[in-house]
């Protein structure tokens, strides 16, 4: 087909704008100079649209080749993987662009373009990016049905584009939910570097955790099979840290072989969705009792999933928030207790005043946390810088700090009086997304608290912070982070029912944000199979079964909706009266060719003279409806009746 | 339409027996299959699977599928940019042999749909797009290389519409030929003398173009001659006379007095001669052996004669 050149003009602007659309969110994943380059050759054909000599000739569309090759070999990533792969396929595009010549290479050009555009999946996988990347390839598939049609308005195009794609989407659903999904071989997965996530890191030195204070960024989210505990039973235990040299604090090394703790009370049966991690660490709820493989309680009774953290996951816990750990051994006992020096005096004189030296362990906690309480303490996320001897310094001169300042001075005061302490980090609490009834962790929530070992009771947690600031682990919303992001200032200014619907809204987002992660972008082979069995669909061969059925009615629906002509009312006019006409042809009587109707009817009333009557009425209606400037719906339907009733005998 | 007759390959490409009614185009004579370019696109979806596997991503697969499933529906497309046209054949003309005949082709679009892009192929192809419920007339020409009757040959009507992914073709063959004359001999040989013309003396047998004067006109006179500026006037309708006409009233051109090596080159010679005493508007007897026409002129005169040659 020759290609109109009138036409060539809209079709090819068309064109670059939807590949240009495409290709510019890989601004934040390719080098400046591969985007540049692209953009570079993008312009130059823009140009080229209106003025055609300005194009490069055959000589310097080689070089250009040259130069692109050698941009990619200078970024030094190789021809396989991700980022290699989408830096060849955006070169490629940008150069397939100046040699536009014949209809087949705007074909490949697009071609080329839905590649790019899956190659974004490989970065960004939310909602947003889903629907922008789906509006382009609506844009693509616009320009091919503009090459393919004789004179059609580009708006057209669209339309007819995006009619195309959503009567795709029902097969599109249905291969997604019942293509079998197979893990592919380990030989055809590339390495790629690992980006640095922030996260809780395995050592903690006062003021650390701060980094994280304020990040919004997603943790985990957990949906809870029944009742979601309390705000203040929400410790998701990470890494246990008893190892310190006075400053920083690290996970200890002992040897205790694994008793799992005895539990009782109401158990809490959840699913964590764990984000993408650096460390293999999986945050339950304190104490977690019953997992699956890939995870594993350390002896610490932290959960390690021997999994790749760095992919979303999901895992099915059951915990309880009563439990007795039981004994203590040496090994443990020791690295409990263990001080980095011999303690000043006044930290002896404290722990003397608050009954450390002389009352049981019970007496001496609660002494401490009241002298936290009555004390001159602050809670604040940005304590002054503590050098030297941050716990003295806390302790006596600055008194204010966050959660590992508090935890950090308690467990060292525990382990002067000889009671075996350490530190547990990980989160606490939560926000509820009443939409989806899931909790959200976010970095924000991140918390050190201590854990305090107790003769017949085992590890027992004691949160210092709730001392000082129990609004930071009763309350459902984190002061500081609404403080910092000027969402409790909002509320001030805001009018209340737009600051809950505003609150609403976010939460509303968060809930569909939260299933689709769950249901699309984490859709596997553990959770088809899991999904599908509800149906009662198992195995492959069931699978397949099930695909082509389902496929199947889909195209008859479709089939019916697109090549269905509904009959018009002047066509189930004629029917009808078709229907007549067959009654009578029984009689021989045929209408011929260019008779009219009532001719046709003089010459049946002669054949059948004892239903003239009936014939006239028929012929009535027919004319009235066929030529009559009204036509009812009631005419309609008594032509249907008359006919109905004509017998012919 | 029998079984054997349904399965039989030239319906894929030369369509079903000629006909002569209008023919509708459904489910029985549209044929699909996916074009070079539905193959790449075969081809696209293939990587982007591959892509999804190794990367394990699932919208990656979405997209695959999604243009997996376009590229399924748009057989339904490809289907609906043809069916429901009413196909019919119009007329087709005369021509001379080595001239391009002319088949008028009727297209009707009788339903609520517009086609987007319709080709209608014979030895070319036109492109053309229809409204919804309009009808469209389309010459196709296929050039013409002996005397005698041109079928027309098999009518494609195809369409790539919606992606190009795909492409619908119906073939049509309808009874549809045209009349084939022979083609004018090149060689300018003068009109044979005939019994009649033979006692005249200096007749000029090229010298048709001497005007002499205005005549009435009478049935039966060239359209050629029609003073037509006199007829735009008001004037009347008079008939242009030539010198020729006055000296040499009638000639007579017989096959057997024809010059030539072969039949077709003394056919083509006489159908030169028919052409020129036409033009010249001199009466013209006509013999080719078994029949006879008595000299006259005028247009039915000569499409006889032409008939007569191209069947001969």
């Amino acid at each position: 087909m020759i290609m109109k050149p009138e036409l060539d003009k809209n079709i090819l602007t068309f064109l670059l704008v939807s590949i240009g659309l495409i290709v510019f969110p890989h601004i934040y994943h390719i080098p400046a100079a591969v985007f540049g380059f692209f953009c570079l050759l993008l312009g130059w054909r823009f140009i080229g649209i209106w003025k055609q000599n300005r194009l490069p000739n055959a000589r310097v569309v080689f070089l250009l080749l040259i130069f692109g090759i050698l941009l990619l070999y200078s970024q030094h990533q190789g021809l396989f993987g991700r980022d290699a792969g989408t830096n060849l396929f955006i070169i490629a595009l940008g150069l397939k662009l100046l040699e536009i010549k014949k209809e087949r290479d705007l074909y490949l050009i697009s071609y080329l373009a839905f590649i790019v555009a899956a190659s974004q999946f490989l970065y960004e996988q939310s909602i947003l990016m889903a629907a922008y990347i789906l509006t382009v390839c609506c844009v693509l598939l616009a320009t091919l049905v503009s090459i393919n049609s004789h004179n059609m308005q580009i708006f057209a195009a669209f339309k007819t584009s995006a009619i195309i794609i959503v009567q795709a989407l029902p097969i599109a659903v249905a291969l997604f939910i019942l293509f079998p999904r197979v893990d592919a071989p380990k030989w055809m997965i590339f390495n790629e570097q690992r980006q640095a996530r922030t996260g809780l890191s395995d050592s903690m030195e006062p003021g650390s955790i701060s980094d994280l204070g304020l990040s919004e960024e997603l943790v985990f989210r957990v949906k809870f099979a029944g009742a979601i505990p309390p705000q203040r039973q929400r410790y998701w235990r990470g890494p246990v840290l008893s190892f310190t040299d006075g400053k920083r604090w690290i996970q200890g090394a002992f040897q205790k072989p694994l008793i799992r703790p005895t539990v009782t009370g109401t158990p809490y049966q959840y699913t964590l969705l764990m984000e993408p991690q650096d460390k293999n660490w999986v945050f339950a709820l304190d104490m977690p009792h019953e997992f699956s493989s890939p995870l594993a309680l350390n002896a610490a009774y932290q959960l390690i999933t021997s999994d790749s953290p760095d992919k979303r996951a999901e895992y099915k816990v059951i915990s309880y928030p009563e439990y007795n750990t039981g004994p203590i051994n040496l090994s443990e006992y020791k690295a409990a207790t263990r001080l980095p020096g011999e303690p000043s005096d006044k930290i002896k004189q404290l722990v003397g005043q608050l009954h450390g030296f002389d009352s049981p362990p019970d007496n001496f906690i609660n002494q401490l946390l009241n002298h936290f309480r009555v004390e001159d303490f602050h809670y604040t996320l940005t304590p002054p810088v503590m050098e030297a001897n941050p716990i003295e310094s806390f302790l006596f001169n600055t008194r204010r700090g966050f959660c590992s300042h508090y935890a950090s001075a308690f467990v060292y005061l525990m382990r002067v009086a000889h009671i075996p302490a350490r530190i547990v980090t990980g989160y606490q609490g939560g926000e509820l997304n009443k939409v989806g009834d899931f909790l959200e962790i976010r970095q924000a929530d991140a918390h050190a608290w201590a854990e305090v070992w107790l003769d017949k009771r085992g590890w027992v947690r004691v949160d210092p912070t709730a001392a000082i600031a129990p609004e930071r682990i009763e309350r459902e919303i984190n002061l500081d982070r609404q403080a910092v992001y000027g969402i409790a200032g909002a509320s001030d200014y805001l009018p209340r029912p737009a600051y809950n619907w505003l609150k609403q809204a976010r939460q509303l987002w968060s809930n569909v944000d939260y299933n689709w992660q769950r249901w699309v972008i984490n859709y596997d082979n553990k959770s088809q199979s899991g999904f599908l069995s509800l149906f009662g669909i198992e195995g492959l061969k069931a699978l397949v079964y099930w695909m082509i059925t389902v496929i199947g009615l889909i195209t008859a629906v479709l089939c019916w909706f697109l090549l269905h002509q509904k009959p018009k009312t002047a066509d189930k006019v004629l029917l009808i009266y078709s229907r007549f006409c067959k009654k009578l042809a029984k009689h021989g009587l045929v209408r011929n060719a260019g008779e009219g109707v009532k001719d046709f009817a003089e010459r049946v009333k002669m054949k059948l003279p004892e239903q003239a009557v009936d014939v006239d009425r028929i012929t009535d209606v027919f004319i009235r409806l066929r030529y009559g400037r009204v036509a009812t719906g009631e005419d309609l339907q008594q032509l249907k009746r008359l006919v109905g009733l004509f017998k012919t005998r | 339409m029998n079984l054997k007759e349904r399965f039989k390959l030239s319906r894929f490409v030369s369509g079903e027996k000629a006909v002569d009614t209008p023919v509708v185009l459904n489910h029985r004579r549209i044929f699909i299959l996916p074009t070079q370019r539905g193959l790449g696109f075969v081809a696209l979806i293939v990587v982007l699977l591959l892509i999804a596997f190794v990367y394990n991503n699932n919208l990656a697969y979405m997209l695959a599928f999604l243009l997996a499933s376009v590229f399924f529906i748009t057989i339904l497309h490809s289907y609906k940019a043809l069916a429901g046209l009413v196909v019919q054949k119009g007329r087709a003309k005369a021509v001379f042999a080595g001239e391009a005949a002319g088949f008028d082709i009727h297209i009707n679009n009788p339903i609520d749909v517009e086609r987007q892009q319709l080709q209608v192929t014979l030895q070319d192809s036109q492109s053309l797009a229809m409204q919804a419920q309009s009808t469209a007339h389309v010459t196709l020409y296929s050039v013409t290389q002996k005397r005698g009757w041109h079928q027309a040959g098999t009518v494609t009507l195809s369409s790539t519409y919606p992606l190009g992914l795909f492409r619908a073709w119906t073939p049509i063959r309808f009874e549809l030929k045209a009349l084939v004359y022979p083609k004018p001999a090149r060689l300018d040989i003068p009109f044979p003398q005939t019994v009649s013309a033979q006692g005249q003396q200096g007749f000029n047998s090229k010298g048709s173009d001497e005007f002499y004067g205005l005549q009435e006109y009478q049935s039966g006179d060239a359209i050629k001659h029609i003073h037509w500026k006199a007829f735009a006037k008001g004037l009347g309708v008079f008939s242009k006379q030539y010198s020729s006409e006055q000296a040499l009233e009638e000639i007579r051109l017989d096959y057997d007095q024809t010059p030539g090596h072969n039949v077709e080159e003394r056919l083509s010679q006489l159908c030169r001669w028919v052409v020129d005493a036409e033009q010249a508007g001199i009466s013209y007897g006509f013999a080719l052996p078994g029949l006879k026409l008595p000299p006259d002129h005028g247009l039915a005169h000569y499409r006889k004669c032409l008939e007569a040659l191209a069947l001969f």
